[in-house]
């Protein structure tokens, strides 16, 4: 057989397999199943605890999990860390930069943190910067940075190596209309240049307005995964409708 | 797509680079205080009280008392660089950035450990400049004294990260420099001789891996010990070795890192 005519199996973004999650004696995950294919643009919906976080905990590296596998681009979170983490940018739900640090320094140094030779840091640090409505705070301690400009920098700190995979834990959370809309645009276009983005998140209308197909994920289980268009093809026409019925029904 | 990492000198070189920054970036707090210590050390022991004091190994009292002033800087500003920086990022999670990139965890403990060497190195360096022009000290051997100053940065540099880790809040993290650096610092020969000691206490003293460092660390001044030469350097060592082993172990572990 000729290798170069071969079909090269197609690799997901995302591969997690009946992975589980135990804290002391909570159970977080409790088999999780999924694959997310390169270029898509997938939401993990769920409510507080439902366990979004510590699933995009074990795929970086912040939570160690009990059992199970999880892959990115057919790299193993545990055994080829180095590698799947070189994919990854990540905009975790809470603030966690130096907050004395200029805008530029703290980008400059994640940049490096990705092994961006220092020559190239620039121009990328220019880019994302500008894109985000940012370069003109370069110089400002991330300190004296608005709430909506601290969430804004957290995107441009994940985005300044040029990640395969962007994955966003509450993105929009606590910030206003107007900023949400620019993230969201921003988003979309990211999207459509090839990154492959996974968003959590329990603004059911952020899901749907982004994302082409959504899991929703419940009390440590994936409890139905499907497009969004198919999700509000049956009796219920609102995702927030579909979501209380389907949670409510896994209760029962 | 690759098959191996291989970008790892550029990260290490990063983080590396933002430690020392920061100590520079905070200079009033991280380099200046320690020389302050140390020069009213010297006024008031040296200068004032000292002149009561006739030989000490053979040597003035000041000659005598500088070694041990500079080492305690060196300790105390190393450990403080490590412990407070990995602390201060574990407090604001801003050791996630380093977990989720690709930085293996001894790299990790080698960048910080990299900013409380330097913090250590330059408050040395500048005690030992006041010194040199405030007194009438000499260097005996070059090579003993820059083995001592890199050494104790690198063990206090590890013990920091040690206490980081261990330390779930602030009260925690002072419980060491309060109750065990500092004691041990001051009881580790800095002020005196182990054979002023009578005979207990001098047996006691020898459980005090600050002596034999202190001790080793005067030798480069005035060429006198009184544990041997070799003993120090084979103590500090072995410490060195076996509080970078357990850093890596508990980093490894993501002991209080990860959930």
């Amino acid at each position: 057989m000729n290798p170069l005519s071969a079909d090269k199996p197609i690799i997901p973004a995302v591969s997690l397999s009946n992975l589980k999650k135990t804290y002391q004696k909570t159970e977080a995950l409790k088999g999780i199943n999924l694959e997310i294919a390169e270029g898509e643009f997938f939401a993990l919906l769920g409510a507080n605890g439902a366990g979004k976080t510590t699933t995009i905990g074990i795929l970086t590296g912040l939570v160690n999990k009990t059992s199970g596998e999880a892959t990115l681009f057919g790299k193993d979170v545990d055994k080829d860390y180095l590698l799947a983490r070189s994919f990854i940018g990540l905009v975790p739900q809470e603030f966690n930069f130096d907050i004395f640090e200029t805008v530029y320094n703290i980008l400059y140094f994640n940049a490096g943190y990705f092994a961006i030779p220092k020559k190239e840091r620039d121009g990328k640090i220019r880019k994302i910067l500008q894109d985000l409505h940012l370069w003109e705070r370069k110089d400002s301690p991330a300190l004296q940075l608005s709430g909506g400009m601290k969430r804004k920098l957290m995107i441009a700190r994940a985005l300044v190596h040029e990640p395969k995979i962007l994955i966003l834990d509450e993105p929009t959370a606590g910030v206003d209309v107007e900023t949400r809309q620019q993230i969201w645009k921003y988003m979309k276009q990211l999207n459509e240049q090839g990154t492959t983005i996974l968003l959590t998140t329990h603004y059911i209308e952020e899901a749907e307005q982004l994302c082409k197909r959504i899991a929703i994920i419940h009390e440590g289980k994936i409890i139905k995964i499907d497009t969004t268009k198919k999700l509000l093809e049956g009796e219920h026409k609102k995702l927030e409708d579909v979501f209380i019925h389907l949670t409510k029904s896994y209760e029962e | 797509m690759k098959n191996r990492w291989t970008g790892n000198w550029i990260s290490l070189q990063a983080l590396a680079e933002r430690e020392i920054k920061r100590v520079f970036r905070v200079w009033t707090q991280t380099i200046i205080p320690p020389i302050i210590t140390a020069v009213l050390f010297i006024l008031i022991f040296g200068y004032s009280l000292g002149s009561r004091i006739t030989e000490v190994q053979g040597v003035s009292y000041l000659e005598f008392i500088i070694p041990g002033l500079l080492m305690m800087g060196v300790i105390m500003s190393a450990y403080a660089n490590t412990s407070f920086s990995l602390f201060i990022a574990r407090f604001h999670n801003m050791h996630q950035e380093w977990l989720s990139a690709p930085i293996t965890y001894w790299e990790i403990i080698i960048a910080l450990t990299i900013g409380g060497l330097v913090r250590g190195f330059v408050v040395g360096i500048l005690i030992l400049g006041v010194s040199l022009i405030a007194t009438t000290i000499t260097i005996h051997s070059i090579a003993t004294l820059l083995f001592f100053i890199i050494m104790a940065s690198l063990f206090f540099s590890f013990a920091g990260i040690l206490t980081a880790l261990w330390a779930t809040n602030f009260d925690k993290l002072n419980v060491f420099t309060t109750f065990l650096i500092t004691p041990l610092t001051y009881l580790g020969g800095v002020f005196y001789s182990t054979t002023m000691l009578p005979p207990f206490w001098a047996t006691v003293a020898k459980f005090n891996p600050i002596l034999y460092i202190i001790d080793g660390f005067r030798f480069s001044f005035i060429g006198l010990t009184d544990v041997p030469l070799w003993t120090s350097i084979t103590i500090l060592t072995a410490l060195t070795l076996i509080s970078f082993a357990a850093c890596v172990h508990l980093f490894k572990r993501g002991y209080h890192l990860k959930s």
